[in-house]
């Protein structure tokens, strides 16, 4: 495995690794069989998450989803989020680890604590691409979520 | 004849009793009718405590026969749900079950303590409270804090213990006993979790049936926490389907419970202090955990992929609006019942977002 790159959300660190793929949905995927991928958070969605404490899924496994559709519900103690594929595809299994105790995601966010298993239907983002994604974007990511302030 | 000291101590016996009521989760889960009955059958034999099984607390009508129960009992109070503890506490205080709050060592799961200290400490203490409470504690204890059963008797030991010395005014205001006859299947909680077991089987007898409460069905409507109401009126402007009134001292209540609509949360994203919980609603702040509604947690949907990305207001006028469309009415937008709250909001938003310490 080569170097990690990193990306800095002020002061913290976020790692991302370079042995996997991304999306701009702030997912990682890592393939673990012919055209299936192991999902899971970024540690910059873990970093805005904090301790999560509440995962649900609204989609059976084997569900074929198209972009941006609502497959769950997620809660931290600072954040709520619906949950989204990371591009359209198939979500096949879910992490059985998490169903009960989904403080896997802050344990162990690119390890044990994956999400689902996906069989994506478009094209990933690299390491490094990733990183450059978050880098033109992270102005707006800060304008979205203090954007909810202005909103009102 | 019984010596007079004797029968004194029998009375304070009486008096310093502490009721625990388990109220039922809705639909028959397995698991949870388990623990149930697992915590029912320990404090059958527990010295000190009576215990009695209602149907779900907030199912039950007003007149149902598990809320006279609730309402005769006499003394300490311990009610055991499927909900977050200020839910029941909140929804008992609306049936007329009241008394000052006991403090359950058990918390909701997602009671983070440090944050339950901050909030204690630095706000929503200027609530305009609850009225005719009664000089007793009441304890609410969400079940879903643990799976098991001897976490809660220990828990209700404790409180047992912590509630020995009894006041003697006590008695001046026991308005149940003697109880009337429909009242006695609560007292015989052996008898209705025997009754339980023969209904879930499918092999219930008309004597089973007799003994077990009247159905409730799933009912949906806000219930106000009185600590944090500061009776603004933002709910009242707000509602177009007259769910809310006020009482004879002016104060904001909920008055049309069933001109609710079902599934709809938009007043308690439009309350300032966070007051209005649906103890129903998915989204834990909203069904009484500990902590905000919509405008005070980050919503990153956007961020993950989502395009909605809305603030609490954009979403409660847009749950309004689907609801008067529905009834075959207009969809009045932000025109109605929308104030300048706004400024509070954005001032706790910045506080939150400093908090998250990028």
């Amino acid at each position: 495995m080569s170097e990690p790159l990193f990306f800095m959300m002020g002061l913290y660190q976020a790692v991302i690794p370079d042995d996997r793929q991304y999306s701009r949905r702030h997912l990682w995927l890592q393939e673990c069989g012919p055209g299936r991928y192991r999902v899971g958070f970024t540690a910059y969605s873990v970093r805005l998450l904090q301790d999560v404490y509440f995962l649900e899924w609204s989609i059976d496994p084997e569900t074929i989803v198209r972009d941006q559709q609502e497959i769950g519900e997620i809660e931290s103690a600072k954040a709520v989020s619906s949950m989204f594929p990371p591009c359209a595809g198939k979500v096949v299994s879910f992490n059985p680890q998490l169903l009960n105790d989904p403080s896997g995601i802050n344990a162990q966010n690119y390890g044990s604590g994956w999400l689902y298993e996906f069989e994506p239907a478009a094209n990933l983002l690299s390491a490094a691409e990733y990183v450059e994604f978050l880098n033109s974007a992270w102005e707006d990511a800060q304008r979205t979520i203090k954007g909810q302030v202005n909103e009102s | 004849m019984i010596p007079k000291p004797f029968l004194n101590a029998v009375v304070a016996m009486a008096v310093s009793k502490v009721t625990v009521v388990i109220s039922q989760g809705q639909g028959r889960n397995p698991v949870r009718r388990q623990l149930e009955e697992d915590i029912a059958t320990a404090l059958l034999t527990e010295p000190g405590v009576d215990v009695s099984l209602v149907p779900h607390l907030y199912d039950m009508s007003h007149d149902h026969t598990g809320l006279l129960f609730l309402r005769s009992v006499p003394g300490n109070l311990v009610v055991l749900s499927w909900l977050y503890d200020r839910a029941t506490r909140w929804t008992l205080d609306r049936a007329g079950v009241r008394g000052h709050e006991g403090l359950s060592l058990l918390k909701s799961a997602e009671e983070d303590a440090e944050d339950d200290e901050d909030e204690l400490a630095s706000k929503n203490r200027n609530g305009i409270g609850s009225v005719n409470v009664p000089n007793r504690r009441v304890y609410a204890i969400d079940l879903r804090c643990s799976v098991s059963a001897d976490d809660f008797i220990r828990e209700v030991r404790r409180i047992a213990g912590e509630n020995t010395v009894q006041t003697v005014e006590l008695m001046s205001w026991i308005g149940g006993t003697p109880k009337p006859e429909q009242l006695q299947r609560y007292l015989q909680p052996e008898r209705m979790l025997e009754a339980r077991r023969a209904f879930d089987s499918g092999n219930a007898t008309l004597e089973d049936k007799a003994v077990l409460p009247e159905d409730t069905g799933r009912r949906w409507y806000p219930v106000i926490d009185y600590s944090r109401c500061t009776n603004c009126m933002e709910c009242i402007d707000f509602c177009l389907f007259g769910v809310y009134g006020v009482d004879a001292l002016d104060r904001i209540l909920v008055e049309q419970q069933d001109s609710c609509k079902k599934g709809c949360p938009a007043c308690s994203r439009v309350c300032p202090e966070n007051a209005i919980i649906f103890p129903q609603h998915k989204t834990p702040a909203i069904a009484g955990a500990q902590g905000e509604v919509g405008g005070l947690k980050i919503d990153l949907s956007k961020l993950f992929g989502g395009d909605s990305g809305e603030s609490a207001i954009d979403m409660a006028v847009k749950e309004r609006d689907r609801e008067l469309i529905l009834d075959g009415r207009e969809a009045v937008g932000t025109s109605i019942g929308i104030k300048q709250k706004v400024r509070d909001e954005i001032d706790q938003l910045i506080a939150d977002l400093d908090a998250l310490e990028f």
